[in-house]
């Protein structure tokens, strides 16, 4: 009896264990593939076959990649937001959710009825769109920066996480003589490094990523991001009309696919550099938000 | 009404509006910090809304934001010529079976995957394959779809060059340009993206379920698969509906596996296009590329009524039906 449960769970394991396995290697491969794919020669990759490790090895991708004033520009677009988009938008993040998450807040009713009507309500592309244009934001580097500084969903994660702040932190401070740009800038944000690494996490993230805004609201060819750049090559290779054309230094073997999957992997090494010092956090985060919806 | 017509004498806090007024000042600086996220908000959420007007004007670009409000009102004339558009009906259809299809195969996935990754005892690769299940998640649509390019496509695809060396298939199949394959390419590649994401979150509900239930069901004799069904499937319970709401919600725009405007993007081209094109890609291209606002507002205001209402109704739903909901 006890051994037949036993071969039971043994069965039972070996399942999960394989599905498991299958699952994660779905996951792994086309990560790997991409990037032997981009140290492969670009006219060899197009014979197939190069499955497990790169068959005809070369740097010339990335040398062609770089020599490329279009996409070094692009990167050091894609940088600059997300480092100024990230700062700014946890600053000015974090200082509302701080004053939101007084409790004994006047009209706090009002404000958080302005909130959650915003995250459920909005306006549409188009008037988005129109509203820019009247700020004069649309084609200026502004246009990432601003109009994303403040999202309703990382306020409420941030106010949820500020409540759980100990009262007595702030009131010691404030007995001190402390204000409240003091308590806010040497106490609070000290103590919220989960939440604040959460939300860098995210806002990082999406800043990197973005490519709609440069294609809804930029013209100017300089202010293109990387997304945006790789949107566009990817886009053409994948209509049907020159899918084997072939990028501007053709000389070496180098065809718009290799410089697609470089492209990739350009923009896919920074995200992995920074998840494994993240990822403790945000899991805690994203708890946090599901818990309060 | 006696409280306002007494002489008010600054501090000694005479009267209801002055202690109001009092602790008001005591907070001016928390005000303030909350102010700037009023007037963000007000710029940047509620004059978009303002803006729906123009879906009922002839809006034209020249007249600027003052436009919206001087140009002609037409009306429903807008959600009328969107209505007897030639391509409504495949508009509909594919911005409908897309959402559906990604509710049926998206919403159970991750609740399999935290189920299995739940009856696993080594931590190190449990948290392992939950580390590489969820970076997907952090990758934009723009490399997904490369990925998808790179392995499917008929030329350079890694798919076909395999389907064919092992003799399945004699000539490349046209995953990437042909309406029939479309669906099954969205619906698969959202849930390898979002999968292990949404994992995160059932695992933590299963967290929440107490050892000592698992213990007691393993004394009355309960098998693996009985624990998962009659502990761990309830237990996770309240997560389950709370997510569907979210789904349900949000299933125009994708549900939980996001974005089926970048999908159907990015993903589509003029041969897929009668199962690729759905209604926001349609109204982001009469809006933003060709210039008709009027036109494209009135039918992303259409997209977003039929959204609240969803979310309304499945959140009034799952109240009734299992008591759990998110508001």
């Amino acid at each position: 009896m006890l051994k037949s449960q036993r071969q039971k769970d043994f069965v039972f394991d070996s399942v999960i264990y394989v599905v498991l396995f299958i699952i994660m290697l779905t996951m792994l491969y086309p990560f790997y593939y991409v990037l032997i794919a981009s140290f492969n020669k670009g006219s060899d990759s197009l014979l197939g076959g190069v499955y497990l490790w790169p068959r005809n090895f070369t740097l010339e991708n990335y040398r062609v990649f770089m020599d490329d004033p279009k996409w070094v520009k692009a990167f050091l677009i894609s940088v600059l937001r997300t480092v100024s988009g990230t700062l700014l938008g946890l600053l000015l993040t974090s200082i509302v959710a701080y004053g939101l998450s007084h409790r004994d807040l006047l009209f706090s009713k009002v404000y958080f009825t302005v909130i959650v009507f915003a995250m459920y309500f909005s306006g549409g592309l188009i008037p988005y769109y129109v509203v820019l244009r009247s700020l004069g934001l649309l084609n200026s580097f502004a246009v990432y920066i601003i109009p994303s500084m403040l999202s309703t969903f990382f306020l409420l994660i941030a106010i949820s996480f500020f409540r759980e702040i100990p009262a007595e932190l702030k009131e010691s401070a404030h007995i001190d003589g402390a204000g409240e740009l003091t308590i806010f800038f040497r106490i609070i944000l000290p103590v919220s490094t989960p939440v604040l690494a959460t939300m860098a996490l995210f806002m990082g993230v999406g800043q990197w990523n973005s490519w709609l805004d440069s294609a809804y609201f930029v013209q100017s060819e300089e202010l293109r991001t990387l997304a945006f750049r790789m949107m566009e090559v990817i886009n053409k290779s994948n209509s049907p009309m020159d899918s084997l054309a072939v990028a501007n230094s053709a000389s070496a073997g180098v065809t718009s696919f290799s410089l697609q999957v470089t492209s990739m992997v350009v923009s896919i090494v920074p995200i992995i550099c920074v998840y494994p010092f993240l990822q403790k956090y945000f899991v805690h985060g994203i708890m946090l938000g599901s818990v309060k919806g | 009404m006696e409280l306002e017509t007494q002489p008010k004498s600054p501090g000694t806090g005479g009267g209801r509006r002055s202690f109001l007024w009092k602790r008001f000042k005591k907070q001016k600086v928390l005000h303030l910090f909350v102010g700037l996220g009023m007037i963000y908000l007000l710029i940047f959420a509620y004059t978009p809304m303002f803006g729906i007007l123009m879906a009922f004007k002839d809006y034209s670009i020249s007249g600027g934001i003052k436009g919206i409000f001087t140009s002609d009102w037409v009306g429903l004339r807008y959600f009328d010529e969107f209505v007897h558009d030639y391509q409504f009906g495949k508009l509909v259809r594919n911005t409908l079976v897309l959402s559906l299809l990604k509710v049926i195969f998206a919403f159970p996935a991750p609740i399999l995957l935290a189920i299995m990754l739940n009856e696993v005892k080594h931590m190190a690769f449990k948290r392992f394959v939950q580390t590489i299940s969820y970076l997907p998640h952090f990758i934009s649509w723009v490399v997904v779809v490369g990925v998808s390019y790179a392995f499917l496509s008929a030329d350079v695809g890694v798919v076909n060059k395999a389907l064919m060396a092992m003799g399945f298939t004699d000539e490349p199949l046209a995953f990437l340009t042909s309406p029939n394959y479309f669906w099954g390419l969205a619906v698969g590649s959202a849930v390898w993206k979002e999968m292990g994401w949404w994992t995160i979150i059932f695992l933590a509900a299963i967290s929440g379920i107490s050892p000592s239930q698992y213990e007691a069901a393993e004394i009355d004799g309960a098998g693996r698969l009985a624990r998962i069904r009659y502990i761990t499937l309830p237990g996770m319970k309240g997560t389950i509906v709370v997510v569907l709401v979210l789904t349900i919600g949000s299933i125009l725009g994708g549900g939980l596996v996001g974005s089926n405007f970048e999908q159907a993007y990015l993903l589509g081209n003029s041969i897929n296009n009668p199962t690729s094109e759905i209604v926001q890609t349609y109204a982001f291209r009469v809006g933003l590329s060709d210039g008709r606002f009027s036109y494209a507002a009135a039918i992303d205001l259409i997209q977003s009524v039929i959204s609240v209402a969803l979310i309304f109704s499945s959140n009034y739903i799952a109240k009734r039906v299992s008591g759990s909901s998110l508001f």
